[in-house]
C-alpha cells in the first residue's frame, strides 16, 4: 500500500512535471536543436553579470573581428541557423505536438470519464470568485485566446502566403500582449494567494509540498507565472528593442536569444493551459458556471475541490 | 558548346581602406528612394575611430547573397532572387515577422514603425536600386521600392554618389578584376592594399 505521507506521494505532482520536461526537453535539446549551447550559456552568464547584450563573450583579437561584431553582431552561427531551421521545419512540426496531448487527454477521459458531483442541496452556495476575479479571470481568457490565434501569425504565413490578414495578426499581437502584462500580473498575484511567499514558511517549502490547493494546481499556476513572466519579458523587450541600421550589431543576438524564450515559453505555456482546460472543464462537470456566477454548490467543492473550500474556510476562520 | 546563358551576379563591394565615412551614400540611398526617416537601407560602419591608421570604415546594405537566409527564412515566401543574383521582397506578400531580419548576417532588413501604436510595418531593404516586383517603373513600384535605376542601365545610387570610388557595384567578376588592378597597378590610379578587413 502506497505510504500517503511519503515524500514521493506528496510531490508526485512536481516529480512528474519535472521527470516529463526534462525528458522532452532533453529530447529536443540534444537532438533537435542546432544551438551552440556553450556559447548561449556563456552570453547567458554574460548579460547576468552585466557585460551587455552584444553577445560578444570574446574580446575581438584582430581589426576583422572587430569589424565582424561592430557590423554584423557576434558569432552567428550560435544561433541565427537554428533559427532559420525552426522556421521551416518547426512550424510544420509544432501541431503534432498538441495533437500529441489532444491525444494523451482522450486516452485519460476514456479511462477516467467525467466526474460530476452528487447536489443534493442546490441553494447552498459558496462564494469562490468575486466579481473582480472572474472579470481578470475572464479578460484573461479573451486575451490568451487572441494572443494563441494571432501567435501563430507566422504559420498562418506559411499556409496564406501573406498579405493583410497575417499583418494585421502579427500587429495584433503585439498589442495585445501589452495589454496582457497587467492582467498577467493580477492573474499572478490572485493565482498565488495561498502560496504567502513572502508572509509564511520558504519559499521552497510552499512551492515544492502541497499546501491547501492540489499539486497539480499549483504546477499550472507555477507554469502559467513563470513562462507569462517569460512571453512578457522576452515579446515586450522584442517589440520595444527596434535597433536601427546602426545598433543592429548590438542587439541582434540578444533579440535572438529572447525570441527562443519567446518561442520556448509559448510552448510551455500552451502545454499548460491545455492541462488546465482539460483537468477543470472537461474531466470535470460544473465548473464553468462558477466561472461565471463565481458561486458554488458547497457539495460540489467538498466532492471535487475540497482543497478550494478548505481555504476558503480557512480565510473565513481567520 | 555551353548553351546556358551567362548571367551577371550582381555583388556589392566596400574597399574599407578607400570608405571615408562620409554617409554620402546613405544619404543618396534615402533620397533616392525617399525612405522613411529611421529606416537606412545602407549604413556605414567605422571601428577604431579616432585612431591614427587603424580606423577603417565600410559601407554595408544588404549583400545580395547568392543562398539568402532570408529568403530560406521568410515564412510566407516574400523573397526572391533575379537571375542577376539581387534579391528583391514582395511587400505585399510581407507580413512583418522579422524573421528575416533574426536570420540576415548582416542586419539589412529594416523595419518602419509605421503600424498602430508604434508596430512594425513592412520590410524594407536594399534593392540594389532594381526595384520590386511591381510594374517596372511604375508609381506603385517607387513608393514600395524606390527608383528602378537597374532598369534604365544605370549604376545604384549608393556607388554612383561614391566620391572616392570605395563603394563598387555590379558583376562579381568585374569587381573583382577592378579590386585585383586597384591592388596590383601601385602608384597608378586609386591603389589599395590586396586584403580587406
Amino acid at each position: 500500500m502506497e505510504n500517503t505521507n511519503s515524500f514521493f506521494s506528496k510531490n508526485k505532482a512536481y516529480i512528474y512535471t519535472l521527470l516529463g520536461l526534462g525528458v522532452v526537453g532533453f529530447i529536443f535539446v540534444k537532438y533537435m536543436m542546432i544551438m551552440d549551447w556553450a556559447y548561449l550559456f556563456d552570453f547567458v552568464v554574460n548579460i547576468l553579470s552585466g557585460a551587455g547584450v552584444s553577445g560578444v563573450t570574446t574580446p575581438p583579437a584582430s581589426n576583422y573581428e572587430l569589424m565582424v561584431d561592430t557590423a554584423f553582431g557576434y558569432n552567428y552561427e550560435a544561433i541565427a541557423p537554428e533559427i532559420i531551421r525552426a522556421s521551416n521545419e518547426r512550424q510544420e512540426f509544432i501541431w503534432w505536438v498538441f495533437i500529441g496531448e489532444i491525444a494523451i487527454f482522450c486516452v485519460m477521459y476514456a479511462m477516467n470519464g467525467r466526474k460530476k458531483a452528487v447536489i443534493t442541496n442546490p441553494n447552498d452556495q459558496v462564494q469562490v470568485f468575486s466579481l473582480f476575479h472572474r472579470g481578470v479571470i475572464w479578460f484573461n481568457v479573451l486575451i490568451i485566446i487572441t494572443l494563441i490565434i494571432t501567435g501563430f501569425n507566422i504559420t498562418w504565413g506559411l499556409r496564406s502566403g501573406g498579405g493583410d490578414l497575417p499583418f494585421l495578426l502579427r500587429g495584433m499581437h503585439e498589442m495585445t500582449g501589452i495589454i496582457w502584462l497587467p492582467f498577467w500580473l493580477l492573474l499572478s498575484i490572485i493565482a498565488f494567494k495561498d502560496a504567502k511567499l513572502l508572509f509564511n514558511n520558504s519559499v521552497m517549502k510552499k512551492i515544492l509540498l502541497p499546501g491547501k490547493y492540489k499539486p497539480m494546481k499549483r504546477v499550472i499556476y507555477i507554469a502559467f507565472v513563470t513562462m507569462g513572466a517569460g512571453l512578457l519579458a522576452s515579446g515586450i523587450i522584442i517589440w520595444f528593442l527596434h535597433p536601427d541600421a546602426y545598433t543592429h550589431g548590438q542587439y541582434i543576438q540578444f533579440k535572438r536569444l529572447l525570441l527562443y524564450v519567446h518561442f520556448g515559453s509559448s510552448v510551455l505555456i500552451m502545454f499548460f493551459l491545455m492541462d488546465f482546460v482539460y483537468s477543470v472543464l472537461v474531466s470535470v462537470k460544473g465548473n464553468l458556471k462558477g466561472l461565471i456566477t463565481g458561486k458554488y454548490p458547497r457539495e460540489h467543492l467538498e466532492q471535487l475541490a475540497p482543497d478550494v473550500l478548505a481555504d476558503i474556510d480557512n480565510i473565513k476562520g481567520n | 558548346m555551353n548553351n546556358k546563358p551567362d548571367f551577371a551576379r550582381m555583388k556589392f563591394y566596400c574597399d574599407e581602406n578607400l570608405c571615408i565615412d562620409c554617409n554620402g551614400c546613405v544619404v543618396a540611398c534615402k533620397e533616392a528612394h525617399e525612405v522613411p526617416v529611421g529606416v537606412n537601407r545602407r549604413k556605414v560602419v567605422t571601428v577604431n575611430e579616432g585612431i591614427v591608421g587603424k580606423e577603417i570604415s565600410v559601407s554595408m546594405a544588404c549583400m545580395h547573397c547568392s543562398d539568402a537566409p532570408c529568403q530560406q527564412v521568410c515564412p510566407v515566401d516574400c523573397f526572391y532572387i533575379r537571375a542577376d543574383g539581387i534579391v528583391l521582397h514582395d511587400k505585399d506578400k510581407c507580413i512583418g515577422c522579422g524573421y528575416c531580419l533574426f536570420a540576415c548576417p548582416f542586419g539589412a532588413p529594416q523595419f518602419p514603425k509605421d503600424g498602430a501604436f508604434g508596430t512594425k510595418g513592412k520590410m524594407d531593404k536594399c534593392t540594389m536600386c532594381a526595384g520590386g516586383p511591381e510594374e517596372t517603373n511604375s508609381h506603385e513600384e517607387f513608393e514600395k521600392y524606390g527608383q528602378n535605376r537597374i532598369s534604365e542601365g544605370k549604376v545604384p545610387m549608393c556607388a554612383s554618389m561614391c566620391s572616392t570610388k570605395a563603394l563598387l557595384v555590379g558583376d562579381a567578376n568585374e569587381v573583382a578584376l577592378i579590386k585585383t588592378y586597384r591592388a596590383t597597378t601601385k602608384g597608378k590610379g586609386i591603389a589599395t592594399e590586396a586584403m580587406g578587413w
